[in-house]
């Protein structure tokens, strides 16, 4: 056995003592994490924190209500002390250091960060996996530098195909993988994948992967790996438990066969009117955001009753190749009650669905959002 | 190409304790989870995870009895004689409508 005996007694005997001591356990939410107070907290650990739609008000996310999610946790990382290695199919295996990093062109952009498994518990039934919503979302603005200038001076060899993203989180256990992601060589070169040291104008904050971490555009969030250890080139994709089983859904074409999630779907979101708003009657904003991995969004259609009929809304603000853009859509709203739907479609031929089947690990959740409103 | 992480993994499992200790109790006492016979079982899951993780989630007698299986082919303390009482337990209160 790998967890020692007295080990598990000082933790297991110091839960219940207390859960003893206290009585009846307290009808409350988990306690909020420092700094990250407007979440609800999935998990505190390992740490596991989703938005409230309705705080998701800017173009850019505020540290303060952008998700995490974390499969395990990190301590804390000395910045000076941090160090990346580059490996694997190289000719010149490097040791880089922050200031290191900091010697080559930096570039901001603006990417929007969504887990895998956002979405998850509308699956019905319950899928395996940390129960989100619609808030394991946000839009950031990343500084770093792009991982192919990272890659170069190591020298990739022809034969590595795919580069490995592995962080200073470890397993709680000797025995339980560790989370390790890889992305094809054609993504880590491409000039949007970076490694961001910035998250929003300021060093990147632990709990999002500081000193430094991966952000991989378009592809769902897991491949953005948090406070990197070591790059790796490969020469197949990587076959670990978070490539092979984690993160990934059955393949169209073959339901028995699963395939590891790479790009993000299609989706949008209504952050205005919320769920159960009661609203006056007359011109309502009908807004909120449109995101789509590899794709690039084409179009926002809103419906007021439910979806028979639907109408374009209108693009709006700022945005980049791989941000969420804002929406708006005014409606005239007249009494009763109505359900307000957002429905986006991508360069790629997709269009969110009004269903999604079942997967085991409920993933792909991009079914048309619905709200229900009363207006007087 | 992929060296050992045991050495690391241990550290970070020591450290891991030491965190569960400060924090699992408070996750502990903030989840209301039934004070039926085998609810002190699932306290060995906060050895590696709050309460959290666990209780969101719905399966049926396999799909526990896998997920049970797995954590503790990962290291969890549960020997075969408590894991039927735990099993009992999460089937009593985290079973999923369906019965997968």
């Amino acid at each position: 056995m790998t967890i020692t005996r007295r080990g598990f007694l000082i933790a297991s005997g110091a839960a219940v003592g207390l859960l003893r001591a206290s009585g009846a356990p307290a009808q409350q939410p988990p306690a909020p994490v420092p700094g990250k107070e407007k979440l609800i907290v999935r998990s505190p650990r390992p740490a596991n924190l989703e938005a409230r739609l309705g705080d998701l008000t800017a173009y850019h996310t505020p540290e303060d209500v952008f998700f995490v999610r974390n499969n395990y946790d990190a301590a804390p990382i000395d910045p000076a002390q941090w160090s990346v290695k580059i490996e694997g199919e190289v000719d010149n295996p490097l040791v880089l250091r922050l200031d290191d990093l900091k010697k080559l062109p930096m570039v901001v952009q603006d990417v929007t960060l969504e887990c895998a498994g956002n979405g998850r518990s509308f699956h019905k039934p319950r899928a395996s996996g940390i129960q989100w919503e619609h808030g394991a979302v946000g839009n950031g603005a990343w500084k770093g530098v792009r991982l192919a200038d990272v890659l170069s001076p190591a020298r990739p060899r022809s034969a590595g195909r795919h580069v490995a993203f592995d962080g200073y989180d470890k397993p709680p256990t000797p025995q339980a993988p560790d989370f390790i992601r890889s992305v094809p060589m054609w993504k880590a070169l491409e000039p949007h994948t970076i490694l961001a040291l910035e998250m929003n104008g300021k060093p990147l904050a632990h709990l999002h992967g500081g000193p430094a971490r991966a952000i991989v555009p378009g592809f769902v969030g897991s491949a953005s790996v948090k406070w990197l250890e070591r790059i790796v080139v490969l020469v197949d994709e990587f076959d670990g438990f978070y490539m092979k089983s984690n993160y990934t859904a059955p393949r169209a074409d073959n339901e028995k066969q699963v395939y590891s999630l790479q790009s993000l779907e299609v989706k949008s979101v209504i952050v205005g009117p919320s769920e159960g708003a009661r609203l006056a009657a007359g011109r309502t904003a009908v807004w909120g955001w449109a995101w789509s991995g590899e794709g690039e969004l084409t179009g926002i259609d809103v419906s007021t009753d439910g979806g028979q009929s639907w109408t374009e809304g209108t693009f709006t603000g700022s945005w980049s190749r791989y941000s969420w853009r804002k929406w708006e859509y005014e409606w005239d709203a007249r009494p009763g009650t109505h359900t307000v739907m957002a429905r986006a479609s991508d360069s790629l031929g997709r269009i969110q669905p009004t269903s999604r089947a079942f997967n085991r690990l409920g993933y792909r959740w991009n079914v048309i959002h619905a709200v229900k409103v009363d207006v007087a | 190409m992929w060296r050992s992480l045991r050495a690391p993994a241990i550290l970070a499992f020591t450290a891991g304790i030491a965190v569960g200790l400060r924090l699992a109790p408070a996750s502990a006492q903030n989840t209301p989870i039934p004070r039926t016979p085998g609810w002190e079982l699932v306290m060995r899951c906060v050895i590696c995870h709050s309460v959290e993780v666990a209780v969101q989630q719905r399966f049926g007698p396999k799909g526990w009895s896998d997920t049970l299986d797995r954590m503790i082919k990962y290291g969890a303390p549960i020997p075969p004689e408590d894991k039927e009482q735990l099993l009992v337990y999460l089937l009593r209160h985290y079973r999923d409508a369906d019965g997968r």
